[in-house]
Order: structure tokens, then C-alpha cells, then sequence
């Protein structure tokens, strides 16, 4: 019997009114490495997460450990704690409603047998490309990664469900130095395919970016036009709607969107839309981690806000259909509302447009800390790595040290200006380059 | 004996098979990894118990080099067979890559069983004695109308790690920790904000009972009213002071990273090149510590080299970087046992352990009374981020309180700092007196895919020049 079911059994054989079993085996290949490469590594995991619930009382349980007795003894443990814990009055089920999308392209089976030695090869020719792009260059901490995960879930509802997915992330970086000036560079891909990643790409691009930031430095504060690049918004994107539109902030009254539903909150070029089915996408998957089939959700459309992302319990409470969208965080077992490839839909300029009609501005190449953004105040915050200014439709002096800041709500409004048609991914959030009428910038 | 050192005992043997077998199969150096885990994480939120999350790890990494290269595999699978089919993975990784020549540097042959001495264990205490004291921490919170969500944790872990090497090593750390996290989101005239503070220590279930957690999130709570009652700074660069906390997390992220052996090796950090190079004034002295009183427990790395105490900074003036055995190999420096892995899936890398400004002779009167207009970093807040590349750092930091001539004036919320860290280290003019050290068990400092728990702070200090974002 499959190790999910066994401990389902077992759980509602030590009294558990209700089970639920979530076993993850996956295989890593890492690559390090900087001018050469430091090392080569295979790691199998391997983990169960069991959930029981005595009525109305909920306990956890999670071991790396994966064979009988060990099982045997969490359920037990599991089924020991939910005995002392107090009611939780909102429980109502587990997820009742299994099944898969018709979800495609997460699983690359190339990856099965794919080679050390093939492996070796990409990653050193991503490094040569670098090498010998230019004498004022070196390279950083650079990684692969290909990971192959297989994750089976069963309750006591329903027999187990199974799926296998792939991912492929690369990572390469570089430092330039020349008369006493430096900067660095880095550029990633994460996909789900192997022959998604282009290495070349990725390598020209560090390259590229550590080069032409050499001289860059502060600019005073100011308020001005703002271009963000399609694989910069999507983190800012993430950090700050993702929790608002998560139910359980709803429901908990941190969300600023809870009373918002129907109404218009960007302007009508928006249109966002979470899809656990787009092929290829990050998180793409046919159920979500409770086994519940994924779909495609509309969040924003034409600016008026449409859905709120759902797991079976948060769905309950609010007596809707779940989204399918239970996520489990490794470090934390409980699932929560979290979204598979979360979509901020392009428009029809290119970035080269985008540019070239901005007369004077900044565009903004990479950035760090827009995690740092309030989503519950909506204040966006991120400060510049790497920008240009734009100057009549032109990218000059290189930019770096000076922080964006604004209303992320108002920007949904009124403030983008235009929507390129770049759409591209930064992890699980995806987003063309956009330009903002205007943002502060904290700068000398 | 404890329970973890008597299970180690049991695949001490077969470890010692692995490290003969790798050496027949052709690997001029092999060492392993053991590691066996437990928590216990509680979550109540809004008068709630949410989740008890209790977890046990327990696996090995097996490190090879062949002919100079660096092969890794590792396994849950403790069966003869489940480790002899790492260890091939192992060998068959190294053999994948070309050599690299000298793979790590020399080291010290240690032989210690360290363990952190504790009084109760956690683990012995039972469930609805942990649960109790995090509901009780977060009913507390609840002081007024405008508190609107509250989350508290509870967490407890033990780690033991036993390394063992072809050369000989053979040293094992078990360490204890627990702590609790408190966050409260207040609203007032409409604006919502949220304010967390922790307090961990490596020690045992005691810390846990020495303390008064009820008042502990009061007070948090009153701070996340008083923030959220209160105004953004605008957006500028002023004088700042900062408190132990948020200078730690600074010189952590911001100034640490790039003294990393292996940033610095490899060109990335701007820390390369420039030892000897006075970086700051007189009065700023930086440390990497491996034990310290508050900080995180760890006597030795996980490449079984001894952690003494590291002068990075002396005085101003940039002294030396931080090495695990690639890094230091690469410099053909002495190890600074600072080899450090996640957990027995990953393989060291230089990591920080406790890092530390110390103390000078200010008192806090005297940092801000000459400050016409500035603000005073007085809370850790959500974290950040740097650059190492670039020098470019950003925090975002908890409630603050705006200095006016010379003294603590009204709350501002939101405060975000950024800046250019070899800039804003020229301008520290003056440290304080006090001193303190955090550690977390509630989270770590991420690098290179690995999380690493880490222990940080020191005295108050006053920064002439930082750039402050408002979010």
C-alpha cells in the first residue's frame, strides 16, 4: 500500500475521525561553482506531513523519515497531541472534492536521464561565456539546479493522488572591475523544462549587467516616471497583492481588499489572474497539496477585483468551492491559500516603445528588498541595484543605491501607464515591463 | 548518554565503513555528516491554538574528492545499502567534474562530544504545557480595540550533528534551543500596522519559564498602536541611531556577507582586495564569535573545525574574511571554522556564526544629543537585503523615534533604511557603551539556497549619513 494511505489507515484506526497524508520524494542535482566549479551534489529527500482531526481538534506531524515504524509512530503522536488541543470552531472537513485538472507541462522527463556529464558541460559553457566575454570580468557564486519531485496525497475521503513535477533553475553571476569602479551582475532562469534554460542567454546577460553599471551611482530624491522591467515587477507584483488576496487575510481582517470584492481597484487595462494550468508555468500542477483540482482564477479583470484565493478550510469557512490553491510551506505543515503562476496579463507595447516614448524618467533594471513593501498599508518599497536614466526616449547614466517608493493601490489606479508585452517570470509571478506615471525615489 | 548520542552510536559503525569504502573507490578525501532533528513549532493566532507542528530530521551527507573535485550525496536511508548507494552517488558526482586542483585547504585533526548544557529538556515538557503558555502570550496582547490580528509562536529545537572525516575527525555538537515570536497588526485612524519581536536562546525549556511572556506581547502590542498612530518619515538621508539589533542585522547582512571567503575569493565582494584598508573610523571593531553569551551555539563547523573568536575589523581597519576549507584553501589562510551546512542535505559553506560590533565607550545621551534632526532605529523590523556585488543594502526597520535637538521626539512607522555599505561604515562616528546579542529560532539567514541559524548585535551606534525610504 502507498506510505500516504498506510498512514491514513493507521491514523483513523488510533481513533482520528479524519486523516490526511502528504508524502514528498524528491531528487536534487546541484551544481557550485564560481570560476570552476566547487562542487557537484545529489540529495534525496524524502518527508510525510500527516494532518488528523479528532472532530474538531487538529494536530500535526512531520518526519523526514519514511518507513513504517516511523510512520507508525508520528500518527500516534499526531493522534496524542489532537487530543489535548482545543476546538477549533471554524473546522468543518478535509477536502472532500479530489481530482486533477487537465494541467499540463510540469513534468520533464528528459530530466530522468539526464546525465552528470551533460550537466557538467551547460553549466561550463554558461561559465566560458562569461570567461571570455571580457577581461574586466569575473564570476561569482553560480549554481544549477535541477530538481525532480513526486508528491502523493491521500484522506480519508479519498485514495491517494500522485504527480511528478520538474524544475530547472539557473543562476550566473558576475563582478566587473576597472579603475577602481566595480559592479556585479546577476541574472537567472527558473523553468519547469530542461530545454527551456538558455544558457547562453543568461550568461551574455550577467555579463552585460556588471559592464554597463560600472559607473553607476546615487541620484538626488526626486519624483519622476518610473520603467520596471518585466522581471522586476513580478516580485513587486507578489509582495504586495499577493496577501491581500489570500482568504485567510480576508478572513482575518489583515486584508486592505476585504470589503473590495466587485469593486473597481485598478484601472480597466488591468487584468490579473492566477492559473494553475498554464503549460509550462512554475506552479503549474493538475491538484494543489490537499488534492484538489486546480483551475484557472480570475483576480482582477478590467480592474474590478473578481476572486479571493482559497484552500478547502478558509473556503469552508467563507461556505464557498475552494480555488484549489492549499499550498504547503516544507517548514510550516498547515496548507494555506498561496498561488500557483500569478499572472499580471501583458499588453500590446514593447519595451523598446516603452522607452523610447518616455522622455525623461528612470528604468529600473534589478532591484532588492521590494519584499520589504507593505501589502497591508500598500506602501511599495524596493531599493535599485541597477537603472538607467531615460533621457528623450534613451537609456543613459547608469543608477544604483536609490530606493522606490509609493502607493501600490494608487499606482493600480491610475499610475501605470503603459503594459508591455514581455510577459516573463520571476519564480512563480509572472509580469511584462511596465511604466509608472510617477513614483519618489529616496536617492542623495 | 543522550538519546541522539546513543542513536549515533548505532550508525557510527557503518560510517566508519563509508569512509574505508570511499577511500577504495578512489577518493583521496571523504567525510560525513549525521544529523538527527527535532521541533516543535506552536502557532496560536487570535485567542487560537492553529497549528502544533512537531518535526524529526535525521539523514547524511557524504563529501568525496576525487582527484581534486568535490563530489556530495546524501540520503534519509540509514540501511548499509542506502548509504553505500550514496556514497556512489558521491564519487560519481566528483568524478563528473575536472579537477580543480587543491580542493581544501589543510586542517586540524579534532576529536571532541560537545553538548550544550541544558536543565529541562523541552521535549520533556508536555503539549498542553507548551500550548498553554502561547495561548496565554497571545490572549495578553490583546489590550485594546485597536489590536486587530496577534500570532504567537513557540518553538523548540534540538540539533545534533556528528561529523567524522578520512583524516581522522570525529566531533559531535547536540544543541538546545527555544524561543517565542510575537506579532501584532494594530489599526488606528484607518492605518494598519504590524509589529514582531522575538526571544530565543540556546538553552533549555527554563528560558522559557524565566521569562514573562504575558508582558512581553503587551508590549508589543502597545508598540504596533503607537506606530500605527503615528507618521512615515519623508524620504531623505539623515543622521540615524541605531540600536543593537538593527546594527547587528546591518553588519550581518550588509558588511558580513561580503567577508565571506568565498565571496571574497571569487572577486564578488567589495570587500576584495582591501585588507589592510582602513574602512571606518577608530571606534568600529567587528568579531565572528562562535560562542557567546545569547548568541547561537557553535563550538565547532560542520567540517569539524574548531570556532574560536574571528577579528574581522580592528579598529577600522579591514584585518581578515571568514573561511570554511574550500575558501580558505583558495587564499592559503588559516580555517576560521566557519564551514557550516544547513542540515545533512547540504554541503558547508562559509556561513557567519555570532557577528559583532563591540562595544565602545558612548553613553546613549551623548549619541543623540548633538543630532538636530534624525531618527533613532530603536526596533529590528522585517528584514533585508543586500547586494554583496554592489554594496548595496536595504532593511526595513520596526517603530522609530525621531531625534530633535538632541532629543527622542515622536514615533515615526515604516521606516525603511538603504545604502551603499562601504559609504555609510566611513560615516559611524561614534559607538556606544551597551552590548547585545540575539539569536532566532524562528528562522535564519539565507545564502546560496542554504538557511543557517546565526547570532548577531552590539552596542548602539550613530550613523552620520543613511538613506531612509518610507513604505
Amino acid at each position: 500500500m502507498e506510505l500516504a494511505e498506510l498512514a491514513v489507515r493507521k491514523a483513523l484506526s488510533l481513533g482520528a475521525s479524519e486523516a490526511e497524508a502528504y508524502v514528498r520524494r524528491a531528487k536534487t542535482i546541484r551544481v557550485e561553482g564560481a570560476e570552476e566549479i566547487e562542487h557537484l551534489k545529489t540529495v534525496k529527500s524524502s518527508g510525510i506531513g500527516l494532518r488528523v482531526a479528532l472532530g474538531k481538534r487538529i494536530a500535526m506531524y512531520s518526519t523526514s523519515i519514511l518507513d513504517e515504524g516511523e510512520i507508525e509512530e508520528a500518527v500516534a503522536r499526531a493522534v496524542k497531541i489532537a487530543k489535548v488541543s482545543p476546538e477549533d470552531p471554524h473546522w468543518k472537513h478535509m477536502n472532500r472534492n479530489f481530482g486533477k485538472s487537465p494541467a499540463e507541462g510540469y513534468y520533464d522527463k528528459t530530466l530522468e536521464t539526464l546525465d552528470y556529464q551533460e550537466i557538467v558541460e551547460k553549466f561550463v559553457s554558461a561559465i566560458n561565456i562569461v570567461k571570455d566575454y571580457d577581461k574586466r570580468l569575473s564570476l561569482g557564486s553560480n549554481s544549477l539546479d535541477i530538481g525532480i519531485g513526486n508528491i502523493s496525497i491521500a484522506n480519508s475521503y479519498n485514495e491517494s493522488c500522485e504527480r511528478k513535477e520538474t524544475q530547472v533553475a539557473l543562476l550566473i553571476s558576475t563582478k566587473a572591475r576597472e579603475a577602481g569602479m566595480e559592479s556585479s551582475g546577476n541574472v537567472s532562469q527558473q523553468k519547469r523544462f530542461w530545454e527551456e534554460i538558455d544558457f547562453e542567454e543568461t550568461a551574455v546577460g550577467a555579463a552585460e549587467r556588471s559592464l554597463k553599471f560600472l559607473k553607476a551611482k546615487p541620484i538626488p530624491s526626486g519624483k519622476m516616471p518610473v520603467i520596471i522591467r518585466n522581471k522586476v515587477f513580478p516580485s513587486i507584483l507578489g509582495a504586495l497583492l499577493v496577501g491581500p488576496i489570500n482568504a485567510d487575510w480576508v478572513q482575518k481582517g489583515r486584508s486592505p481588499l476585504a470589503d473590495k470584492l466587485g469593486a473597481q481597484i485598478a484601472s480597466e487595462d488591468i487584468n490579473i489572474v492566477d492559473d494553475g494550468l498554464m503549460h509550462g508555468g512554475l506552479r503549474t500542477r493538475p491538484f494543489d497539496d490537499e488534492g484538489h483540482p486546480t483551475q484557472i482564477t480570475p483576480i482582477v479583470e478590467e480592474g474590478v477585483l473578481k476572486n479571493f484565493l482559497y484552500d478547502t478550510y478558509t473556503a469552508l469557512k467563507d461556505d464557498v468551492e475552494s480555488t484549489g490553491n492549499a499550498s504547503r510551506n516544507y517548514s510550516q505543515m498547515t496548507p494555506q491559500p498561496s498561488p500557483h503562476n500569478f499572472i499580471l496579463k501583458p499588453g500590446e507595447a514593447t519595451a523598446e516603445d516603452i522607452i523610447q516614448e518616455t522622455r525623461q524618467g528612470i528604468y529600473i533594471v534589478d532591484t532588492i528588498g521590494e519584499w520589504l513593501s507593505d501589502p497591508i498599508s500598500g506602501n511599495l518599497n524596493a531599493t535599485v541595484t541597477h537603472g538607467n536614466l531615460v533621457k528623450n526616449g534613451e537609456l543613459t547614466d547608469p543608477i544604483k543605491g536609490v530606493v522606490l517608493s509609493g502607493s501600490f493601490y494608487e499606482l493600480l489606479k491610475d499610475g501605470i501607464e503603459l503594459i508591455g508585452n514581455d510577459l516573463i517570470n520571476a519564480g512563480q509571478y509572472y509580469s511584462p515591463t511596465v511604466k509608472l506615471t510617477q513614483l519618489t525615489i529616496a536617492g542623495k | 548518554m543522550s538519546e541522539f548520542q546513543r542513536e549515533a552510536q548505532v550508525v557510527k559503525s557503518e560510517l566508519e565503513k563509508i569512509l574505508d569504502r570511499a577511500d577504495k573507490l578512489g577518493a583521496s578525501y571523504s567525510d560525513v555528516n549525521y544529523q538527527r532533528y527535532d521541533s516543535e513549532f506552536i502557532r496560536v493566532e487570535n485567542r487560537a491554538l492553529k497549528s502544533y507542528s512537531p518535526s524529526r530530521l535525521s539523514g547524511v551527507g557524504i563529501r568525496v574528492v576525487v582527484k581534486g573535485a568535490v563530489g556530495f550525496a546524501s540520503t534519509s536511508d540509514l540501511s548499509r545499502k542506502g548509504l553505500e548507494t550514496t556514497l556512489d552517488n558521491a564519487i560519481k558526482s566528483a568524478k563528473s567534474l575536472k579537477s580543480r586542483g587543491k580542493a581544501l585547504s589543510e586542517s586540524k585533526i579534532n576529536r571532541a562530544d560537545v553538548k550544550l548544557s541544558i536543565k529541562v529538556d523541552p521535549f520533556d515538557i508536555s503539549p498542553e504545557e507548551k500550548v498553554s503558555i502561547t495561548l496565554d502570550a497571545n490572549k495578553a496582547s490583546w489590550i485594546s480595540d485597536e489590536v486587530k490580528n496577534t500570532q504567537t509562536y513557540l518553538g523548540c529545537e534540538k540539533d545534533y550533528r556528528l561529523f567524522r572525516s578520512s583524516e581522522g575527525a570525529d566531533v559531535s555538537v547536540e544543541k538546545t534551543a527555544v524561543g517565542l515570536v510575537h506579532t501584532t497588526a494594530a489599526r488606528v485612524n484607518g492605518v494598519m500596522e504590524g509589529f514582531r519581536d522575538s526571544e530565543s536562546m540556546c538553552a533549555g525549556f527554563e528560558f522559557i519559564k524565566s521569562r514573562d511572556w504575558n508582558s512581553f506581547s503587551e508590549e508589543i502590542s502597545e508598540l504596533a498602536i503607537e506606530a500605527a498612530g503615528s507618521k512615515t518619515p519623508p524620504p531623505g538621508t539623515y543622521p540615524v541611531v541605531v540600536n543593537p539589533v538593527v546594527i547587528g542585522l546591518v553588519l550581518h547582512e550588509a558588511f558580513g556577507h561580503a567577508s565571506e571567503g568565498d565571496f571574497v575569493y571569487t572577486g564578488q565582494s567589495v570587500l576584495h582586495n582591501k585588507l589592510g584598508v582602513q574602512l571606518a573610523g577608530e571606534s568600529v571593531t567587528i568579531i565572528d564569535e562562535g560562542v557567546i553569551e545569547g548568541g547561537y551555539f557553535l563550538p565547532y563547523d560542520d567540517e569539524g573545525t574548531k570556532k574560536g573568536k574571528t577579528v574581522i575589523v580592528e579598529e577600522g581597519i579591514l584585518k581578515g574574511y571568514i573561511h570554511d576549507r574550500n575558501s580558505s584553501g583558495q587564499f592559503g589562510v588559516e580555517l576560521t571554522g566557519n564551514g557550516r551546512a544547513q542540515d545533512f542535505e547540504n554541503v558547508p559553506i562559509v556561513r557567519q556564526t555570532n557577528y559583532y560590533m563591540q562595544p565602545r565607550d558612548y553613553k546613549f545621551e551623548e549619541l543623540i544629543e548633538d543630532i538636530d534632526y534624525g531618527i533613532y532605529l530603536r526596533k529590528g523590523g522585517s528584514g533585508g537585503q543586500v547586494n554583496v556585488g554592489m554594496g548595496t543594502f536595504t532593511f526595513g526597520i520596526g517603530p522609530s523615534k525621531v531625534i530633535r535637538k538632541g532629543e527622542l521626539a515622536e514615533t515615526v512607522r515604516g521606516v525603511v533604511i538603504s545604502g551603499l555599505i562601504l559609504e555609510t561604515l566611513k560615516t559611524i562616528d561614534a559607538v556606544g557603551r551597551d552590548f547585545e546579542i540575539r539569536t532566532t529560532v524562528f528562522g535564519g539567514c539565507g545564502k546560496k539556497g542554504q538557511f543557517a541559524r546565526t547570532g548577531m548585535g552590539g552596542p548602539h551606534i550613530r550613523v552620520r549619513e543613511m538613506t531612509v525610504g518610507g513604505r
